[in-house]
């Protein structure tokens, strides 16, 4: 595996000279996609860098499948701007765009050979056939699927077929590679290892990638930078840790992050310089450094968060920040999840759905179902959202957590 | 009895579920087939007596000019269908866009299926009238005469075929309509990422998802082809002199006008040979593609 010569982006003569003035691979301007009333895109901004891994993230229905096909040309853009290495692309055929696709149900084409699915986009750019065929065996030796190119998609596993699929995005050499939820028809331990392959094939190529999942785990562990969705609209863009330490709304906060964060409406009971002091039934007051420039007033009803593993139990009662009692333990090995009834503390849409307050602890614990127990928070790790807009207005954290 | 029940469920339930089908198979097809190929082997008016001739009536059948005649129409017939598919496809592709207007211009090439073959039969006759019909409209508008073509021995086949032509084309359009629904739009969406467009796009990505219904639509082509008899019956009664029969015709007219069930029988046979070498050929080439993986 050492000697291959790795197809890059630089070997489409017509785009290298773009490149040298502009590292931005590709720029999204304005995208805006309607089918009739219904807006699936809302004016989506975004420049990716050269060797970039975008992923991008939402609930279903966020429009994240929508913008990817948008950028890959299968689908119009209602109004708005797609460049590819400086070139305008908007209205240019998908096979002209200088992008590669690799789909979510593979879509190998069934009656060709390994080796025919793959070089089946060079064939339609009328190639030389000697071309063809070392671009095929040199995807096939990154993927080390060389020994099945004779044979037909029907014959593969899934995990083979999505091989191909993605060595067929190799052969092309595009300048952008995109991927629609590639790995989710995979089973849970070959999904694993085509992550951290995906990750390395990445490394390796330099290319720039982006990339659509519903997985946070996928999201998290592969990106370079995660775009977080939500009704046709950018939410949030950023590196996975800073979107997991500093959510810049309410949606971001409770979009990452496995278990849910925990949601609590509470009232400001004062601000003095910098903080705020809140509280809510069944819970003791807490002081919150505030960012810069957010308009908090005493007797405001605000959103407050916690991440389940910032919450912990709490050895002394009576410094504990809330009580309750404990409905469900579950025992994950490494970690546990409780499941805690706080009384008058409910929980907005809580992970388990009945207002339960979720807490993880890093280890195995003795404490069993129906026990009563104090939690305590750290201020320094709790959210605070305004009410209106549910922007996040509580200090930044940083990053590295200490 | 209910353990009885419970204990024989296993082969009762389905071989109660496949009898109707099977009987009726049976009685219809297969019985039919045989007692046929049975009386092929006599003399017989269909009231009298049977007489035993063993295989007289396939001698006299094979000296006899008419059924070579018949034969011949049956190619013709046989060659000419087959532009029933892949201008059913052609269709199918035009009317499958989606333009305004398409759902009405869908419908009138519908028009043809709900109509019975005879009445198919009777509009082409008509428009075949010559002075008054269509076709002799046409013509005089060139400057030119149409020729009688269901009285001319040369054309009238063709004429006829043509005729047919116009309810099997619209029966093979609406066949590749369903298939067209059903292609996978992931790979036509990989198909022009690849860069496929046009014609290639029809060879490589969409013509390879209709290997099926092209199965389909070549069988029942082939075997409407093979018995075509009641618009010849209602056109030319297959005549003039014979020139437009086929075999089903002629068995027909052997059987019923000239009360030769024996010889008529022998006909029939002979059709069903050549339809079952055909199906039997085709189901194996059929059943080897699709272990091919195709």
């Amino acid at each position: 595996m050492t000697d291959i010569h790795l197809p890059t982006s630089t070997d489409r003569p017509e785009t290298a000279i773009a490149r040298q003035d502009a590292m931005t691979s590709l720029q999204l301007h304005q995208i805006q996609k309607s089918y009739g009333a219904y807006h699936a895109l809302r004016g989506i901004d975004l420049d990716v860098e050269q060797g970039e891994f975008i992923v991008m993230v939402g609930p279903s229905g966020c429009g994240k499948s929508t913008l990817l096909k948008t950028i890959a040309g299968l689908e119009t853009i209602s109004s708005g701007q797609i460049l590819i290495n400086g070139r305008d692309v908007s209205n240019t055929e998908p096979g002209e765009r200088g992008i590669a696709m690799v789909f979510q149900s593979y879509a190998l084409y069934p009656h060709m050979t390994v080796a025919e699915n793959m070089g089946f986009g060079l064939r339609m750019a009328h190639r030389p056939k000697a071309e063809i065929d070392a671009a095929v065996l040199r995807a096939a030796k990154i993927l080390r699927i060389t020994d099945q190119l004779d044979k037909r998609p029907k014959q593969l596993s899934g995990g083979q077929r999505q091989r191909v699929a993605i060595g067929r995005a190799i052969t092309r050499s595009p300048d952008v590679f995109l991927f629609d939820e590639p790995l989710s028809n995979l089973d849970a331990a070959l999904r694993t290892q085509m992550r951290v392959e995906l990750s390395g094939l990445h490394a390796k190529l330099g290319a720039t990638m982006i990339y659509v999942t519903h997985d946070q785990v996928e999201a998290m562990t592969m990106a370079s930078r995660i775009v977080v969705l939500n009704h046709g609209s950018i939410e949030q863009v950023g590196s996975p840790l800073e979107l997991y330490r500093n959510p810049a709304n309410l949606f971001v906060a409770g979009f990452l992050g496995a278990p849910r964060m925990n949601f609590f409406e509470v009232t400001v009971d004062s601000v003095s310089g910098r903080s705020a002091t809140v509280s809510a039934a069944g819970l003791a007051p807490l002081s919150i450094e505030l960012a810069d420039g957010a308009s908090v007033q005493k007797g405001d009803t605000l959103t407050m968060g916690v991440r389940p593993e910032n919450l912990s139990v709490a050895t002394d009662p009576a410094a504990a920040t809330f009580a309750g009692q404990v409905r469900l333990v579950e025992h994950l090995g490494r970690e546990t999840i409780l499941y805690i009834d706080a009384g008058p503390l409910q929980c907005v849409s809580s992970e388990s759905g009945n207002g339960t307050v979720t807490v993880q602890i890093g280890h195995v614990t003795a404490i069993s179902a129906d026990a009563a127990i104090g939690l305590s928070i750290d201020p320094r790790d709790v959210y605070l959202f305004s009410s209106g807009e549910a922007q996040t207005i509580s200090t930044r954290k940083s990053i590295l957590a200490d | 009895m209910k353990t009885l029940w419970r204990h024989h469920r296993w082969w009762l339930t389905p071989t109660l579920l496949i009898m109707p089908a099977a009987i009726l198979f049976s009685v219809v097809i297969l019985a039919s087939s045989v007692e046929s190929l049975w009386i092929s082997l006599h003399e017989w008016d269909g009231f009298g007596p049977m007489r035993w001739i063993g295989l007289d009536n396939y001698r006299e059948l094979f000296n006899d000019p008419q059924f070579y005649v018949s034969l011949k129409n049956n190619v013709i017939w046989l060659v000419m269908f087959m532009l029933a598919p892949p201008l059913g496809l052609a269709i199918a592709l035009l009317v499958n866009q989606k333009i305004r207007g398409m759902r009405f211009l869908k419908s009138l090439f519908f028009i043809p299926l709900v109509l019975a073959s005879v009445a198919v039969g009777v509009v082409f006759s008509w428009v075949y009238t010559p002075q008054f019909g269509l076709l002799a409209i046409i013509f005089r508008f060139f400057g030119a005469t149409a020729p009688a073509v269901l009285s001319d021995e040369h054309f009238v086949t063709f004429a006829v075929v043509t005729a047919a032509l116009w309810p099997q084309t619209a029966f093979c359009m609406v066949l590749y309509l369903a298939g067209l629904n059903n292609l996978s739009e992931d790979l036509i969406g990989a198909g022009r990422v690849d860069g496929a467009k046009g014609w290639n796009m029809l060879r490589h990505i969409v013509l390879p998802q209709l290997t099926q219904v092209t199965f389909i639509a070549i069988a029942v082509t082939v075997v409407g082809a093979l018995r075509s008899f009641d618009i010849i019956s209602v056109m030319t009664s297959g005549g003039p002199f014979g020139s437009s029969s086929v075999l089903a015709y002629q068995m027909f007219e052997q059987s019923i006008f000239s009360y030769r069930f024996g010889y008529g029988a022998a006909i029939a046979s002979v059709l069903f040979v050549i339809m079952a070498v055909f199906i039997v050929w085709y189901l194996s080439r059929i059943i080897r593609a699709e272990e091919r993986g195709a």
